[in-house]
């Protein structure tokens, strides 16, 4: 079952790529007293060892990304409004019209002209990145430099609803990973494993390219989330994979041609664990694989997701039954692929 | 000002949609009785009495309950909401909306958001409220066993302080303009007037503004003060419609306000150095000053506005200050009433 306090914890947090810090100390904490080391990369990536009852035949990684997306501050205006950039691939319709958090604990507002003056091609169009600004309530450019300053990182409010088997919140995309792992990390292990917590995927796989250059492993598992379009309007061939059918394991996507052994294995793991499971049914997106598959002289790589709706928006969906699934499939398969279990 | 931050919190936090409006009532009621005794009427409207019984002059005081939200028309074959619009919600900050819907049980919904890759270039035209659905994470039949059509549907996002005196929350329109009486009346609360003063907090205004129609037929007053929000200035609007967030209420100047009350409702600002804007309409106002003025033999009537910025949005804001500054001008005029 998924400790859904602890993922609260995380998904509330807050840690756009490039200020992850809020996110590592809260991992930390949590993982320190079952580690067997502790490594902090000189990009802020967390390498965490831990000893398993067996030494493994193939030495194992084990992936998930701290950062989410979110804004930056980059200019305040002499109104005392903030222009922003977006950090990572934000969905840029659901920008208008949502509370925001600025730098520490700063309140803000995306606004949007009030509907009554708009013209009436301007009602049928999301509002343009370049026309939002932050608004924090400040009277002018003095008042807001009080509390504010560029490069001070935006995140969309929080809310966290358990209710009904579902999971509605900020940042699953990845803290749910997140969770995943420190669980792991909580557990006994039959397999020394080594763990990254990465920073700044959303902007470029920076964190985990660094990371798998140091681990230095064999075999690589990331735990991601993946768009679940099975969302009211889209046809089914569409949907790419579906909120309740279970883990997605990848095969192919923008950055990376998965390790077919290994894909055939998940199916093959999560049919000893008990769960059902699914293959991403789209070339979509992309995660951290694309930089760890091709470290040093290559990693054999596979991606296990959670499916999840309205991904790099202000509040995305999950299914707690499908976290749990991922779990025990992504224990079985980890020792598969230390233990060196074939695909038959 | 924290006392009336915690007032408009409080208010803000009572859901209220058009002709739903009994939660929202029930909040106004309990707040307004500290001051006056208030009740709800067959309409939904919450009306308070005040003042000198019976006097030549009956000013009512109207603002209205209603916020903008949305109504379930039924739930589809997978389990999605879908909905209608109830009063003017603007449609482009929909998308990836969080919302609460009030079924059996208080449920959060998410807006559905086709992913970028599969709009064809088309994910920046915004999508008509007949395609639009809400995703409650239920299946068909969980749904039908919380949700029915007619249930309602409101932007999902908690009252929150901005620096200094600035708030936002969903629903300041016009909420606001509800503190803004009820303050008003502390502030009468023991004084001797020259004048009936009927307070009336009226439902349905952004579907039509029938809640002051009857409200005002059954009160009968003679004057009539409305208070709503308006415009403040903001990037991208033009100035000359904007009032300023925490330069003052707006005084309304438009063809059916009437020219007595009017220069009455400056003279009160300047005497009692309250500052304000004027506010300049060429034809009707768009508030229930429209309706409320043309009650039975008609009714002398002026509109206040509380100006405020990304209306019928998620995150309305306003100035606190611009919230006192209206109670206090209105008080003032009616004390001023011989």
């Amino acid at each position: 079952m998924a400790d859904l306090k602890l993922l609260e914890r995380l998904c509330t947090a807050r840690g756009i790529s490039g200020n992850e810090d809020e996110v590592r100390d809260l991992i930390l904490e949590e993982i320190k007293p079952y580690a067997t080391s502790v490594e902090i990369t000189p990009l802020g990536s967390m390498i965490v060892f831990k000893k398993g009852a067996k030494r493994p035949k193939t030495k194992l990684m084990l992936n998930a990304h701290m950062d989410e997306v979110g804004m930056i501050v980059t200019h305040v205006t002499d109104e005392g409004l903030l222009k922003f950039a977006t950090v990572g691939g934000i969905d840029r319709r659901v920008l208008c019209g949502r509370p925001v958090t600025v730098g520490r604990d700063v309140g803000g507002v995306i606004g949007a002209k009030p509907i009554h003056l708009l013209e009436e091609e301007e009602k049928e169009k999301s509002v343009p990145v370049k026309e939002l600004y932050i608004d924090i309530g400040a009277k002018d450019r003095e008042e807001a430099e009080q509390y504010v300053t560029p490069g001070d990182a935006v995140t969309f409010d929080s809310i966290f609803d358990t209710s009904h088997g579902m999971v509605k919140s900020r940042a699953l995309d990845d803290r749910a990973g997140c969770a995943m792992l420190i669980d792991m990390i909580q557990s006994d292990l039959k397999y020394d494993l080594c763990f990254v917590f990465a920073v700044q995927e959303e902007t470029g796989l920076n964190g985990s390219r660094t990371a798998a250059f140091a681990v230095e492993p064999q075999a690589a598992i990331v735990l991601e989330s993946t768009t679940a379009a099975d969302v009211a309007g889209v046809d089914r061939e569409n949907q790419v994979c579906n909120v309740g059918g279970g883990a997605v394991i990848s095969f192919m996507d923008r950055h990376t041609i998965y390790d077919k052994g290994y894909y055939q294995l998940a199916f093959k793991a999560a049919k000893k664990a008990g769960v059902s499971c699914q293959a991403k049914r789209a070339v979509a997106g992309g995660n951290d694989a694309g930089a760890i598959h091709v470290s040093r002289g290559g990693v054999r790589t596979v991606a296990v997701s959670l499916p999840c709706r309205y991904l790099h928006s202000a509040v995305s969906l999950i299914s707690q039954e499908d976290f749990t699934s991922a779990q025990k499939l992504v224990y079985e398969l980890a020792d598969m692929i230390a233990g060196e279990e074939q695909d038959d | 000002m924290d006392e009336l931050k915690g007032l408009v919190f409080r208010l803000c936090a009572a859901p209220g949609t058009q002709g739903d409006e009994s939660a929202a009532a029930k909040t106004a009621v309990k707040e307004l009785s500290k001051y006056a005794k208030a009740h709800i009427d067959r309409m939904g409207n919450v009306i308070a009495k005040m003042g000198k019984p019976g006097a030549e002059k009956h000013i009512l005081l109207d603002a209205h309950l209603d916020q903008i939200g949305m109504i379930v028309t039924n739930i589809d074959k997978h389990g999605f909401i879908r909905v209608d619009r109830s009063g003017g919600i603007d449609r482009r900050v929909l998308p990836g909306s969080p919302v609460t819907i009030y079924g059996k049980e208080i449920l959060t919904g998410i807006v559905c958001c086709t992913p970028p890759h599969l709009s064809d270039g088309s994910e920046d035209k915004v999508v008509s409220v007949d395609k639009m659905a809400i995703d409650a994470g239920l299946s068909k039949a969980e749904a039908e066993k919380l949700i029915r059509p007619g249930d309602r549907i409101l932007f999902r996002t908690a009252p929150k302080s901005l620096l200094g005196t600035r708030i936002t929350a969903a629903g300041l329109d016009d909420r606001a303009g509800v503190a803004s009486l009820i303050r008003c009346a502390q502030m009468l609360a023991g004084c001797e007037l020259n004048c009936e003063v009927t307070i009336l907090f009226s439902g349905r205004e952004e579907v039509g503004g029938q809640g002051a129609v009857t409200g005002a037929y059954s009160v009968n007053p003679t004057h009539a003060v409305i208070v709503d929000v308006s415009f403040a200035e903001q990037p991208h609007v033009p100035p000359e419609k904007c009032g300023k967030l925490g330069g003052g209420p707006m005084i309304g100047i438009a063809p059916p306000l009437n020219r007595v009350m009017i220069d009455r409702m400056i003279e009160t600002a300047k005497k009692n150095r309250i500052p304000y804007k004027l506010d300049v309409m060429g034809g009707s106002t768009g508030t229930n000053s429209d309706e409320i003025a043309m009650t039975r033999k008609g009714v002398q009537a002026e509109l206040i506005s509380i100006p405020l910025r990304y209306m019928h949005t998620p995150v309305e804001v306003i100035d606190l200050t611009d919230v006192e500054h209206t109670a206090r001008l209105i008080a003032e005029y009616i004390k001023g009433v011989e």
